[in-house]
């Protein structure tokens, strides 16, 4: 009896889980199922299914441009983001300082903002201030409310850090440089490395932010917003896959990354 | 015991936090070779003076002076001095032996005379050859202690400070590293700065001790003169069970306990002494037959034992006073709890405090 109930309580667990997961994912493999299809407009069931779509996207000069800008804007937010959240980070949770818990609250709120109300804003501004839109302007939007997030993700990496670690690299002679380099970047790089990936994946699918600044730049995300608005074809699924799937390898190489130097420090 | 020239001095050393004195105005020479041992409870500004003296903080007025230099200002990387830390902040990201070698990576020597280093320094810590690549996370509490241990004496430095790094070990373990940690201090003959709130530490590893109280060093001597001349009552109960009775000398020249009207025999009365404390260690206590066997005598009732490993503790109800009796196990109390004893000491066993 007993048994039986727990036998029932596993299944329903199981199925519930299933459930969820299917809830989540299921949206995202339709819009690759959406992409294999041959004809030119989108239907289910597909009727005929094919590969033309993923051959026309690549060899479009605009897509690459897409994924270019897209990257490159990805690529400048998570540099720099990571720069000012490390020592952001450190302002947060390694040094004790007066107004610092005001600092903790002001510098997260910019993360609550509807994002495409601080798009709106940054508009003005730039316009105000007389700078032509571009994907660097974009690269500064995304920055307003990337940055936030990474010194959150950093500062988890830092609360975990030992004060005393860069005294006595100190006292055992190193300068200030050397400390840095020495032991501070080292043995928060996880969390560096973390933030990272979080900027860039911030960046790569960021839309109401891109939508108001990147002027006559696209990113890839506005692309799809533009196309389904207007001008739908099996490539904007293709793009979308791409874009999706992109993103998911690069956190599963990082996690990857991440576990690989684990397991070969825990070997030595 | 002192030599011409300590290679530590510290005059009127002070340190303000706001209004308040963490370290107040003191003085204190250590001499070459030295295992000194600054002892006091948590907040007792001990921790506080030693970062002063690593150069992690700098005094608000006084001087530290390295073999007769000036140190104030001097920052913790160009002094020849080197910290073990509390949480012995070993760099997790490296090896046993890269810990070990890097001071000698800071100063820019060559990775050859660098492992030679760091192996003798493995072989000196008793630690086996096979951990120089070993991942420093993977050593065991006493492992971790004598790697940093040789981090810090890879810097080769002049003086080691030490803060509390034996605190959080076990008892067992604890005790053979205290040894072990001597033993290193005569094998390498460097002037030892340690600081703990553990007497019992301090005892068995110090050549003197210096007791911490509120920021001012109370008193200075070797374990022997802080155990047997203890010159407060704070000494006297940092050491561990003490009974203390406050008294008053008497014009007959005895001492006068107001709360029983008991007049005891002294011990050596301290010079301008009128009233103060009397400690008496559990250990100079002892069951009398009857009461002319000792100095002073007081009649109790047996009212709890604790056994102490080698030795047994028993707790004597003296009207409301608890006194504490220590036996060795070979001389035990015969008798029963609840029995009517008579306790006593002889006057020079007890010491008079005058706080």
């Amino acid at each position: 009896m007993q048994d039986r109930q727990q036998r029932l309580r596993h299944a329903l667990i199981t199925v519930w889980t299933i459930a969820v997961i299917v809830f989540v994912y299921l949206p995202t493999i339709c819009i690759t199922l959406a992409s294999l299809t041959a004809s030119r407009y989108f239907q289910f069931p597909i009727s005929k299914w094919g590969l033309e779509w993923w051959h026309k996207t690549f060899s479009s000069i605009e897509i690459r441009q897409l994924l270019s800008t897209s990257i490159i804007i990805a690529l400048c937010v998570t540099v720099i983001a990571v720069a000012i959240a490390f020592f952001g980070a450190m302002a947060f949770a390694r040094y004790d300082w007066k107004g610092r818990s005001l600092y903790q609250k002001v510098i997260l709120l910019p993360i609550f903002f509807p994002q495409s109300v601080l798009g709106l804003a940054l508009l003005l501004w730039f316009n105000t201030l007389g700078l032509p839109l571009s994907w660097m302007t974009a690269v500064f939007a995304h920055l307003v409310w990337i940055v936030p997030v990474v010194t959150l993700v950093i500062s988890i990496q830092v609360y975990s850090f030992d004060p005393a670690l860069e005294e006595a690299a100190f006292d055992l002679g190193a300068s200030r440089w050397q400390v840095l380099r020495e032991v501070t970047l080292p043995v928060l790089f996880p969390g560096l490395f973390s933030g990272a990936l979080f900027a860039f994946l911030l960046s790569w699918g960021n839309f109401p932010l891109s939508l108001f600044t990147t002027g006559a730049d696209t990113t890839v995300p506005e692309y799809l917003y533009a196309k389904m608005v207007a001008g739908y074809t099996p490539g904007v699924p293709v793009l979308g896959t791409v874009s999706t799937v992109g993103a998911a390898i690069l956190l599963i190489g990082g996690y990857g990354l991440i576990l690989a130097t684990r397991r070969a420090k825990a070997a030595e | 015991m002192m030599q011409s020239l300590p290679i530590l001095s510290l005059k009127s050393v002070r340190k303000m936090f706001g209004p308040h004195a963490a370290v107040d105005s003191i003085d204190l020479d250590i001499a070459e070779g030295e295992f000194f041992t600054i002892v006091g409870p948590s907040g007792s500004g001990k921790t506080t003076m030693l970062r002063m003296l690593a150069g992690m903080d700098t005094p608000t007025s006084g001087d530290i002076l390295l073999r007769g230099e000036r140190i104030n200002d001097l920052p913790a990387n160009k002094r020849p001095t080197c910290m073990v830390f509390q949480s012995l902040a070993l760099f997790p990201h490296r090896t046993v032996g890269q810990n070990i070698e890097f001071p000698l990576k800071i100063r820019g020597e060559t990775p050859e005379s660098r492992k030679a280093r760091a192996l003798q320094l493995i072989d000196l810590l008793r630690l086996p050859q096979s951990y120089y690549g070993k991942n420093v996370l993977k050593c065991s509490g006493g492992e971790r202690q004598r790697v940093a241990l040789a981090r810090a004496l890879a810097y080769d430095p002049q003086i080691l400070f030490f803060d509390e790094p034996l605190s959080a070990i076990d008892y067992k373990l604890r005790k053979t590293l205290e040894k072990e940690l001597k033993d290193i201090h005569r094998e390498t003959k460097k002037t030892f700065v340690y600081i703990t709130h553990s007497l019992e530490e301090a005892m068995v590893m110090s050549d003197r001790i210096g007791v911490m109280r509120a920021g001012k060093l109370v008193q200075v001597g070797s374990p022997h003169e802080i155990y047997s001349a203890p010159n407060t009552r704070f000494v006297s109960e940092f050491v561990g069970d003490v009974n203390v009775v406050p008294v008053s000398l008497a014009k007959d020249g005895l001492l006068h306990v107001a709360e029983t009207g008991a007049r005891l025999k002294p011990p050596a009365i301290p010079p301008g002494f009128t009233q103060g404390h009397l400690v008496i260690r559990p250990e100079f206590l002892r069951f009398l037959a009857n009461a002319g066997e000792a100095d002073n005598a007081m009649a109790g009732r047996v009212y709890n034992e604790y056994v102490l490993g080698s030795r047994i503790q028993y707790q004597v109800r003296v009207g409301r006073n608890v006194f504490a009796v220590e036996k060795l196990r070979q001389q035990a109390f015969k008798g029963k709890l609840d029995d009517d004893v008579t306790i006593g000491w002889d006057a020079g066993d007890a010491i008079l405090v005058t706080d």
